[in-house]
């Protein structure tokens, strides 16, 4: 019961105004984000921060997602960067642009392709490690073999969206078990 | 006329490519500004162009948030195009904004809406965590429960608000007509524990039977037709059910077609779109990953079914045998079934006194045979080899058979109650004798099936139960043929009720199953889970791991058990007309109760595979079910005369006359005559007829549709991979165009395969590149080495430069086209790069640097030979060996090859050398090696890292080199000597080919350009190394790539643990080339 509410509460939240979402951003470090950002450009909010809010704690991909939006790629994040990650992971942003940064949180050695490592990263983090290495290898090689358009073994960001883009349609609830929305956080 | 036309063309030009532009933008990631550059300037006092600029900003503000720009970039190009709107715009067609503002609005609202739903969908969230942790199998029952927890809704409602209401409400109240009371003698008992058990009494003579609705036609004020509501009620519940089920299948495989079609990125999706983004709580997190695991185990075991090798003829012969002996074994037992109720039915009517064995024959064999057959199908399953889905409906179909077999009897005992009661009724004044006998029996029976389902096995409640019935049977048929006289006592005929008896029967029967359902999942599933759970430590041996160890949820019983349940409430609805009602709060216990003791007694099963979550398979079982047991209940109403005594039908000849008799008695004449045309068999067979042409019509419709589907299907497969080759083709292409343009800007292209080497890693290619494990390329392989041993020797020392490479580049050449047998695409870039034009090559190099990169971890290898090993996840993974050999002992190579040559056998596939300085294997190693050695060194500091194109070449190499070693088995050290050399001849010649190629490389790479002052310099230290001997110079270069190599995986090897960001990498990578292209430098000199 706790769980049902907690995730309707989630699917409630969405990006919203902006004024909400620096009140949140200021509510993580309240030491360190000054209220009055009219001059105060330079102001980052590390990653543990970050990672702890709860739209992300529990999400595997915490890490990936602070650091693709994150500017330098640590995790650490200015209040642009902010609302950047939750214009995209809001609901309304576009399933293109979903895919794109999809993409991004993917490719985990940021070579702008997703390749066998980055799967196997993906699928590790996915499953907490309960697939053996096999499973991981056999799982990285039909993903490839599934996906890869060009056979240079690796999934490339046109390869990524036309399969992501034709998944089928996340936005409807009701028969989501087996493919649950992508993004609306 | 022409400046406009020409304007106007202008203008549409720049509309199309702004749009392009647009679409273009909407993903790719450039410069802000770019996308201002075109209508920036506003100035422009064109208004066509104003109106265009105006569109393009508000297309931009629209959709800014599709654009993968920063906060900064869009807050920028958002205020920039703001005010570009509100320069040239009115500020009245602003109130579009607040239009889009509002649907916007909406939408989210709906969407809150649709997800508030979500939430008053029954145990949806139950369902989903037994999903998550059990697989979507179990979750299947559990969906299917609830579908049919649904039916029974709905079904209730029709009985509870057209039958029982108006019959609480209007009707005549309790004890007012003969029919209502309870008979005089039967009061004292109503009360009593049996009675209330046999569900006499009160419970008789109450709205849960048929035969306490009165018989009035109209009752109330308003004057409610009962009759006719319960005659049409009773209809509908069969028909709601027919439709409902139908649709519900119709709407099963609409999706499962729908879904079929998109079913080629299983695995993508399953890794890419599994993640609920919405998971806010460890717990759901953690149900998450359960799930996920699940499905991509689901996903794992359908792929290896699929690849199952699999040896037909010893399939087909064994599902033959298995099918053979199943249909053996239901023969069998069906058989037994029908020979013991047989021969109970003539022991009743011969015998007066049965003991207690014939009397519970039936029940025991019957509730033997089901419990013992299904185990036996289960085993005979195992023989066929079936994907586990398949397996399991063969099971469900089996035991269904199996179970018709009970309700065969179940069916003989009831309409031979039916039959000997109604012939009873029609002379009623014989039929005063037996009654007491019959409520003796029915009353015995409580105990009889206690007795007789308990013995045998708790888990075959149903199956037995009914045999009891069967068990029943004789002891009420046996007064009938006139041998019992004693009469006891004469009973009011209302008690001559065969409906009533039904669905107290029925009723019974669901009570029973309920029960039993109960009582089996405490006892097998959570007491044994108890026992299981806490004993284990004391006991013998392991309990959890072997005997009983916790139960597994068995899908196929239990759906069955579903199926059966539902078969008994419709046949008894019509009789009991809330009996659904009943099922309904049947069906919510069993929900509540299965899920829990699935969640905290059972474990998982231990393959998981997928049900679809809509099964057409049970609905399809339902639907059989359905129409068996409607069969009785019709046959019944038309067959049989309804009671005299009680019911709403009491008096009529058929209970359907009731119909007709509305029709002429309530509706003008002109519409009975009508009826009375419709129904006559003039207008019957022709609309039969029709029916069938119908049929027939939409079946051939539905075949052809099935065709043309299936081609389109295919149409849109190969189109698919048309695509797919296009895109590679293009890729291709760019490769090929970037080479061109490399050509004339030399290090381009070693730059873009430097980059590109950094970013890839791609086992599976690695395996073909520098795969030769199959057997026939590694025979091909030591084939094509035959053919330069012989020449080498002629090539010697003496004379290497000049005839080397041609021969060099045949020795490529046939060393690379054998590999056909394991080619695939990155093989045919390799035969390609043979051709001295082609510069595709460095796609292969890009596969297999990654490997060396990440999965080489030192191992010690003797003294002074220090290997590096490949830690590859993948068994097929080439296995490389770099053997480092630090001390240059000219002995060690003795020992040293057949080492190799035995790592090579033990590995299997693949095993590559990389003799770290190879003039030490060579046995020319001179007295001048010293001075080489001196400049070796200097040369490894100098050309730090080697790119890994000259690496794959050295596998290519190795591998010829390797493989000699391992064709001429017998070799002993001494004999190795020449082979050693031929291999070094070898070598050599591949590296001269390589400078050639390495040479127009070199010279196209634009990014060093800048370096390009390196040459003369490495071209001056080189020099000394040109003086000695050709051969000397050779080796050298030899050496440079060798060393080059070392160097290359020292430096990898240094960081093995840091996960290297590819910028870091890139610029690492950049130094080395660098340094590299010094390298190549001194070799095209030294070729030169």
């Amino acid at each position: 019961m706790e769980g049902e509410k907690e995730s309707v509460r989630m699917r409630v939240f969405r990006a919203g105004s902006c004024q909400q979402l620096f009140y949140r951003y200021q509510d993580l470090a309240p030491q360190l984000v000054p209220l009055d950002y009219t001059s105060c450009p330079d102001v980052k909010v590390p990653y543990e921060l970050i990672g702890s809010m709860p739209e992300l704690k529990d999400n595997p991909f915490r890490q990936r997602i602070a650091q693709v939006f994150s500017e330098d790629g640590d995790g650490h994040m200015t209040l642009d960067n902010f609302l950047d990650m939750f214009s995209v992971m809001s609901e309304m942003a576009p399933r293109d642009l979903k895919a794109y940064y999809a993409f991004k949180i993917y490719d985990f050695n940021n070579d702008d392709y997703i390749c066998a490592w980055d799967l196997e990263q993906t699928v590790t983090k996915l499953t907490r490690g309960e697939l053996s290495a096999e499973e991981v290898s056999l799982i990285c090689e039909k993903v490839l073999d599934e996906a890869d358009g060009d056979h240079d073994g690796r999934l490339s960001l046109e390869d990524f969206q036309n399969m992501i883009l034709r998944a089928p349609d996340f936005l409807r609830f009701t028969d989501s078990v087996k493919f649950p929305p992508f993004f609306h956080l | 006329m022409k400046p406009p036309k020409a304007s106007q063309h202008f203008r549409s030009i720049r509309r199309n490519a702004n749009q392009h532009y647009f679409y273009q933008e909407s993903l790719l990631l450039s410069n802000l500004e770019d996308s201002f550059t075109a209508d920036e300037t506003g100035d422009s006092h064109d208004p066509e162009q104003i109106f265009q600029n105006i569109q393009f900003q508000k297309d931009l503000m629209a959709n800014i948030r599709c654009r993968p720009w920063t906060m900064g970039q869009k807050l920028r190009a958002l205020r920039r195009a703001k005010d570009i709107v509100l320069k040239f715009e009115g500020r009245l067609t602003r109130t579009r904004g607040y239009q889009a503002a509002g649907a916007e609005l909406w939408r989210k609202f709906a969407r809150l809406a649709c997800n508030f739903v979500v939430i008053f969908i029954p145990w949806e969230m139950r369902i989903k965590r037994i999903e998550s942790h059990f697989g979507s199998g179990v979750a299947s029952y559990f969906i299917f429960l609830r579908w049919l927890f649904g039916i029974n809704i709905v079904l209730m409602i029709m009985t509870g608000a057209f039958i029982v209401l108006p019959e609480l409400i209007a009707g005549q109240p309790f004890g007012s007509t003969a029919s209502k009371t309870i008979p005089k003698e039967h009061i004292a008992s109503a009360q009593d524990l049996d009675t209330v058990w046999s569900l006499g009494g009160y419970l008789q003579y109450s709205v849960l039977f048929y035969g306490y609705y009165g018989r009035e036609r109209r009752i109330g004020r308003a004057g409610y037709r009962l009759p006719l509501a319960y005659f049409l009620v009773g209809m509908a519940v069969f028909a709601y059910s027919f439709i409902i089920l139908l649709k519900k299948m119709a709407k099963n495989s609409r999706t499962s077609l729908a879904s079929a079609s998109s079913e080629n990125y299983t695995f993508c999706w399953r890794v890419f779109c599994a993640w609920d983004y919405l998971i806010g709580n460890p717990e759901a997190a953690e149900s998450k990953t359960a799930a996920i695991v699940n499905s991509i185990r689901e996903a794992i075991l359908e792929e290896q079914e699929k690849k199952k090798s699999k040896n037909l003829a010893v399939t087909i012969c064994l599902r033959v045998v298995a099918n053979i002996l199943v249909l053996v074994s239901l023969a069998g037992s069906i058989y037994l079934i029908y020979f013991v109720v047989d021969r109970s039915q003539k022991l009743a009517q011969s015998k007066k006194e049965l003991t207690l064995w014939e009397k519970n024959e039936v029940s025991v064999v019957v509730s033997l045979v089901t419990m013992l057959a299904p185990s036996a199908f289960d085993l005979i399953a195992a023989l066929e080899m079936y994907h586990p889905r398949t397996t399991l409906r063969f099971q469900l179909a089996r035991v269904l058979v199996l179970y018709l077999g009970n309700l065969y009897s179940l069916i003989i005992a009831l309409l031979d109650k039916v039959n000997s009661m109604s012939i009873e009724e029609a002379t009623p004044q014989n039929s005063t004798s037996h009654w007491l006998d019959s409520t003796f029996a029915t009353r015995a029976a409580p105990g009889e099936e206690r007795w007789s389902t308990l013995g045998p096995g708790i888990g075959l409640r149903r199956n037995s139960t009914w045999a009891l019935e069967e068990a029943n049977i004789p002891t009420y048929i046996s007064p009938l043929s006139g041998a019992n006289k004693t009469t006891v006592s004469t009973r009011s005929p209302q008690d001559q009720c065969w409906e009533t008896y039904v669905g107290q029967e029925m009723l019974k029967l669901s009570i029973i199953d309920m029960l039993f359902t109960v009582a089996s999942i405490l006892l097998i599933d959570f007491f044994r889970g108890l026992f299981v759970r806490y004993l284990s430590d004391y006991w013998c041996w392991d309990l959890e791991g072997k005997f009983p160890e916790y139960g597994e949820f068995k899908i196929a019983e239990n759906v069955l058990h579903l199926v059966y349940n539902q078969g008994m409430i419709w046949m008894g609805a019509f009789f009991s007309p809330c009996l659904p009602a009943f099922n309904v709060l049947k069906l919510i216990g069993l929900m509540y109760l299965r899920s829990w003791a699935v969640l905290t007694c059972n474990a998982p099963h231990q393959q998981v595979f997928r049900a679809s979550r809509s099964n057409n398979f049970y609905l399809a079982m339902l639907l059989f079910m359905l129409f068996l047991c409607m069969l009785p209940t019709i046959f019944a109403i038309v067959r049989y005369k309804p009671s005299l005594n009680c019911g709403p039908f009491s008096g009529q000849e058929k209970i359907y006359d009731i119909v007709s008799e509305t029709i002429e008695k309530d509706f003008p004449a002109w519409f009975g005559s009508v009826i009375g045309y419709i129904s006559s068999p003039v207008v019957i067979l022709p609309a039969v007829l029709l029916l069938f042409m119908l049929i027939y019509y939409l079946q051939s419709i539905a075949r052809s549709l099935k065709l043309s589907n299936h081609q389109l299907r295919m149409q849109i497969q190969n189109a698919r991979s048309e695509d797919r080759k296009k895109v590679a083709q293009m890729v291709e292409a760019r490769i090929q165009t970037q080479d061109e343009t490399t050509k004339r800007f030399p290090k381009d292209s070693d730059l873009g395969s430097q980059l590109s080497s950094a970013h890839s890693a791609t086992p599976q290619n690695n395996g073909t590149v520098v795969n030769f494990d199959s057997s026939s390329s590694r025979s091909s392989r030591v084939e094509t080495v035959a053919q330069p041993t012989t020449p080498s020797p002629q090539l010697g020392p003496g004379s290497p430069s000049s005839p080397l490479p041609g021969f060099s580049r045949s020795r490529h050449c046939s060393t690379r086209y054998p590999r056909g047998p394991c080619m695939n695409t990155s093989d045919l870039h390799r035969s390609k790069s043979c051709t001295p034009g082609m510069f595709t090559k460095h796609i292969e190099d890009v596969h297999s640097e990654p490997l060396f990169r990440k999965d080489f971890q030192p191992i010690n290898h003797g003294s002074g030979v220090s290997a590096l090993v490949p830690h590859s996840p993948r068994s097929h993974a080439p296995r490389y060996y770099l053997i480092n050999e630090r001390d240059s002992q000219q002995k060690k190579h003795s020992t040293f090859w057949p080492e190799r040559h035995f790592k090579i056998d033990t590995s299997g596939d693949t095993a590559d050398m990389y003799p770290r300085n190879m003039r030490r294997c060579a046995p020319l190693a001179s007295p001048q090696l010293s001075e080489e050695e001196e400049e070796v060194p200097r040369r490894q500091v100098s050309r730090r890292a080697f790119h890994p194109r000259s690496l794959t070449d050295l596998h290519g190499m190795h591998h010829f080199y390797v493989d000699e070693s391992s064709g001429s088995q017998a070799l002993t050290p001494e004999l190795q000597r020449p082979t050693h050399y031929t291999s070094w001849n070898d070598g050599f010649g591949g590296q001269l080919d390589r400078p050639m190629y390495m040479h127009k490389k070199a010279r196209s790479q634009n990014f060093q350009y800048p370096q390009h002052p390196l040459k003369p310099r490495a071209k001056a230290k080189f020099e000394p190394s040109i003086t000695e001997s050709d051969f000397m110079s050779a080796a050298s270069s030899r050496d440079q790539q060798n060393s080059g190599t070392n160097q290359y995986f020292q430096v990898t090897h240094s960081q093995p643990k840091c996960p290297r960001s590819a910028g870091q990498f890139a610029r690492r990578k950049a130094i080395s080339r660098q340094e590299l292209t010094a390298g190549l430098n001194d070799l095209i000199c030294s070729n030169v």
